[in-house]
């Protein structure tokens, strides 16, 4: 590098520091505007986009900043889904097409969008993200019959998946079927307890079947009674087939796990499905998953709410041990832990392995 | 509670802190910047709600703190008896040198909460 390609660099660390000091001091639609600038100036589109989306979380009625999220999101969506493609070709996984069908469908390519899951269901039959995706296709159109029988495919393969059970509790209410839908919204309050829209939902899903409504129940209500929906959901579902996990994926858990102190760890993918697990045996992985994934979404979905930006990263403590929580990939990653656990190493561990997932990609 | 939050503030690298109580009402704040406290407080209480469930189903016991980092700043919810307490960190803190602050602070907040 010349010396004015230096003196041209610092300057814009420079701009970057000042603006992101002011945006810590009273942030406003224009100064995340110049910070995501400065971070393409330099160079770093993925940083400029990262900046975008804060600044339209934060000001979502500002419309300079929404049209500008918009136009970076869709560039990084072409880019991901030439990635896509490329990795289904040479190094096919079901997370591949139920991924590539959401970018179709977030650009309303719709027949592509079921093209590319109708390939991945023949592909990877037993993975329940992409009848996700394809319920949520029927969803879109109205296609309540249809969009029954993907959903329902999608919940009989993980019985924990959140968005799976809302969208098919939905559907039941437009089907006249409240019934249905009150049993699969008190699957979810299983392990998703106090979530206020789920709660909204059952009220009027009980009122439209004639049954009691009852008042709001605290995660830490020890009396809430088990339902035959709940005891449905407690049984232990069956171990999924071991050819749709990623070997890698699951060594990389495994290895976690021989750290001093950590109990076990599990690798959930965007839709709340296990990806990779090694947990003590008394501890259901799918239930585990569904858990790691309401915190986590309850979190992320909040983290710009708490002044604290984009969730990267979270430590759960209990009296009795503690869960290390961590974005990587578009998966999250959980590693539960005693409570005496050597932080520092297993930190590094947790980040070894978040490197390794990052290289695959 | 604003007496503990002042000196728990003036620890290098707390932005801020505030006291809700588990439904998610504010009972005390005091943060350097402009925030949306009630919102805080109300997101607090969702979170507190989906860890007390994750905890309790997985065996790790009762709540007792949740450290999160993000892109811009870090924040800690922290159990303190009958109420939480929040704490926003820079995100280049030291959390050895401020955890002993927010742990003192928690207690003091807890007996507080017993009157």
């Amino acid at each position: 590098m010349g010396l004015l390609g230096f003196f041209s660099q610092w300057r814009t660390n420079s701009k970057i520091k000042s603006l992101e000091s002011a945006l810590q001091g009273r942030p406003t639609p224009v100064l995340y505007l110049q910070l995501a600038d400065a971070h393409k100036e330099a160079g770093n589109s993925t940083k400029a986009a990262q900046v975008l989306k804060l600044g339209a979380a934060r000001f979502p009625s500002a419309p300079e900043i929404i049209r500008r999220q918009a136009e970076a999101e869709k560039v990084e969506r072409e880019n991901e889904k030439k990635r896509l493609i490329d990795k289904i070709q040479s190094h096919p996984n079901p997370i591949l097409y139920a991924r590539l069908a959401e970018l179709y469908k977030a650009d309303g390519q719709i027949e592509k969008t079921i093209d590319t899951c109708q390939k991945g269901v023949k592909a990877f039959p037993k993975y329940g993200g992409t009848y996700l995706v394809l319920g949520q296709i029927y969803v879109e159109k109205k296609q309540w019959p249809q969009a029954v029988t993907e959903l329902e495919k999608s919940v009989e393969l993980d019985k924990y998946n959140y968005l799976a059970l809302k969208l098919l509790a939905q559907v039941y209410m437009e089907l006249s079927r409240p019934a249905d839908a009150a049993q699969r919204l008190e699957d979810i309050l299983y392990f998703a307890p106090g979530d206020e829209a789920i709660l909204e939902l059952l009220k009027k899903a009980k009122e439209s079947a004639g049954q009691p409504v009852d008042p709001p129940r605290r995660a830490s209500d020890d009396s809430r009674p088990v339902s035959k929906a709940n005891t449905r959901i407690l049984k232990i579902p069956e171990k999924k087939a071991d050819n749709q996990r990623d070997k890698a994926l699951n060594d990389g858990v495994a290895q976690l796990r021989t750290v001093q102190g950590v109990t076990g760890a599990i690798l959930v993918d965007q839709y709340g499905l296990v990806v990779a697990a090694d947990l003590d045996a008394s501890i259901d992985e799918g239930l585990a998953g569904a858990l790691i994934t309401n915190v986590y979404r309850t979190a992320a979905a909040n983290s710009v709410k708490l002044n604290v930006g984009e969730f990267e990263e979270g430590l759960v403590e209990g009296d009795s041990g503690n869960i290390h929580i961590l974005h990587v990939d578009e998966m999250i990653l959980a590693v539960f832990a005693k409570a005496d656990v050597k932080m520092g190493l297993l930190e590094k561990s947790i980040r070894d392995f978040a490197g390794t997932i990052i290289q695959r990609k | 509670m604003r007496e503990i939050l002042g000196k728990l503030n003036k620890t290098t690298g707390i932005r801020g802190s505030m006291i809700v109580n588990r439904d998610g009402i504010v009972v005390a704040s005091d943060f350097s910047v402009e925030m949306d406290e009630a919102g805080m407080g109300a997101v607090t209480s969702s979170i507190l709600q989906a860890l007390d469930g994750a905890l309790k189903r997985i065996n790790m016991g009762k709540f007792t703190r949740f450290l999160i980092t993000g892109s811009e700043n870090k924040v800690v919810v922290v159990s303190a008896g009958q109420a939480i307490l929040l704490v926003l960190l820079n995100t280049e803190v030291n959390m050895g040198m401020v955890n002993v602050d927010i742990k003192d602070a928690a207690n003091a907040v807890a007996e507080k909460s017993k009157m």
